[in-house]
């Protein structure tokens, strides 16, 4: 609906500040209108932001819709998928047809964006000045590359979004999370508390149980969220 | 030809510094150096504001320049001031009018050898973030062309301190999101291991936690780090504490 005609000026700020105004009613939270935004902007199915510090993701702390929740926790039940890698490698990654699985990379996360009908999935690092902060995660249902035009579209919505977050973050009370940041799916933080319910019956170091609780989750074909619960109702224990 | 082409050299010297990361000291003083070179000048310096407003010396290319920008600052009065003040540009000599406007600095000036001044602005739109101050021991003041060297390495100056306060900015609060998500993080995994320890509702566990910061004043996510670490037992947690009654 924002689509611009015409190919010859790069998106600004204004375009995306109008985009996400025309999403802002129809969203529960800030970053839902920053993740529909990016959907019109750059035309593509599906938008999610994370942020994430260290190895530690914040949960997907927002996202475009249902479907795209979906897939993003099939990436964090993994760990691992083109977003993640856009995070750690500072760099734009494309994985453009999911369903071609020659060059071997991240095939379950493949097979589980698939399962929801994904077909092409991008990511890009959330970049302030070399540090990365976190990433913006695009997704469509039919294989293809973005054209350069979406690619540098992408580019200039990350730049955004990581800005916004700033802003946001720099308003927040010391040592909190901005609130804007805080609509976290309540499930993403169960599976911390999980990790430290797992780091005791188990012995181990927190860092390990979440490691645990991944491959528990990956063998047994189910979220991690799905096993966070399970481990909190007591229905599954690792002692 | 051959100067514009060493300014030219000075441009992208500079440009590659505030692509890099720098030091912004480092990078104003050899700013400073290089108008000595390009320019009639006998020495400049450089100063900027705070950011309540108030002129501090930075830079300089000699101890005697530093001197005199100190006295300016000090005395409160001056070109490089002037420049501040108003936005505008100053070119003077320092005898007459000058001894005039600046009754304490302009003689001090030449009792150093100092014979005339420029102080440019350096200037972002409205903003005037400081200035860069110029003198000669000739009396014949800068050129047009010197001049207009001169404003092009107070707004390569201007540009690089604008770009670093931005990065600053940026850098301090991209570590406090850091540090906020990881307490946030290690909050939830210290409520998971005192529930599965103690045998509570996670909700009771975070109660204990918040109960056992309130009463050893604490922060909750140092608390929570040392939970998660093991350093504090969660059989700590559930004792009651004098400062807090309600348990």
């Amino acid at each position: 609906m924002t689509r611009r005609s015409g190919d010859i000026e790069p998106l600004d700020s204004e375009t995306f500040a109008k985009a996400v105004a025309a999403r802002s009613d129809e969203a529960h939270d800030p970053i839902s209108s920053l993740c529909l935004a990016c959907t019109d902007v750059v035309g593509v199915r599906g938008a999610a932001l994370l942020v994430i510090s260290g190895k530690r993701v914040l949960g997907c702390v927002g996202v475009s819709d249902l479907v795209t929740e979906a897939v993003e926790q099939v990436e964090y039940t993994l760990g691992d998928g083109p977003c993640m890698a856009a995070y750690k490698t500072k760099f734009p990654v494309f994985d453009e047809d999911l369903s071609d699985d020659q060059d071997g990379r991240w095939p379950e996360f493949r097979r589980g964006a698939l399962a929801v009908g994904i077909r092409a999935a991008f990511g890009f690092p959330l970049l302030i000045d070399q540090v990365c902060i976190g990433a913006l995660n695009l997704y469509h249902d039919r294989p293809g590359a973005l054209s350069d035009r979406q690619v540098s579209d992408a580019q200039t919505v990350a730049d955004i979004a990581s800005r916004m977050l700033l802003a946001w973050q720099a308003d927040a009370p010391p040592g909190r999370v901005a609130w804007q940041l805080e609509q976290v799916p309540n499930h993403r933080m169960e599976v911390h508390q999980a990790a430290g319910r797992i780091s005791v019956q188990a012995a181990i170091p927190v860092d390990d149980a979440l490691v645990l609780l991944r491959a528990y989750a990956f063998s047994e074909d189910l979220t991690i969220s799905t096993v966070a619960r399970d481990v909190a109702s007591g229905l599954v224990r690792f002692d | 030809m051959a100067r514009e082409q060493d300014l030219l050299a000075a441009f992208i010297e500079f440009a590659d510094t505030i692509i890099e990361e720098y030091d912004v000291v480092d990078f104003l003083h050899r700013l400073a150096e290089r108008c000595v070179e390009l320019t009639n000048a006998s020495e400049a310096g450089i100063m900027l504001a705070d950011r309540d407003g108030t002129l501090r010396y930075v830079a300089s290319s000699s101890e005697r320049m530093r001197l005199i920008e100190l006295f300016e600052l000090q005395h409160d009065e001056g070109p490089c001031l002037d420049a501040f003040h108003t936005g505008v540009a100053v070119h003077s000599t320092l005898s007459d009018d000058a001894q005039r406007r600046w009754p304490l600095v302009a003689p001090r000036a030449r009792e150093v050898g100092f014979e005339s001044v420029s102080a440019l602005p350096m200037r972002l739109r409205n903003e005037v973030i400081g200035a860069l101050n110029v003198f000669s021991s000739q009396t014949a003041l800068l050129s047009t062309e010197d001049r207009s060297v001169a404003q092009t390495l107070a707004d390569i100056a201007t540009i690089g301190i604008l770009q670093e306060r931005a990065l600053n900015d940026a850098h301090i609060v991209t570590s406090q999101l850091g540090a906020a998500l990881e307490s946030r993080i290690v909050i939830e995994q210290a409520k998971g291991v005192i529930a599965e320890h103690n045998n509570v509702s996670v909700d009771d566990a975070f109660a204990l936690l918040r109960a056992y910061s309130r009463s050893h004043r604490g922060r909750l996510s140092k608390i929570a780090r040392d939970v998660v670490d093991g350093t504090l037992t969660t059989g700590h947690l559930s004792e009651p504490s004098p400062a807090d009654p309600t348990l």
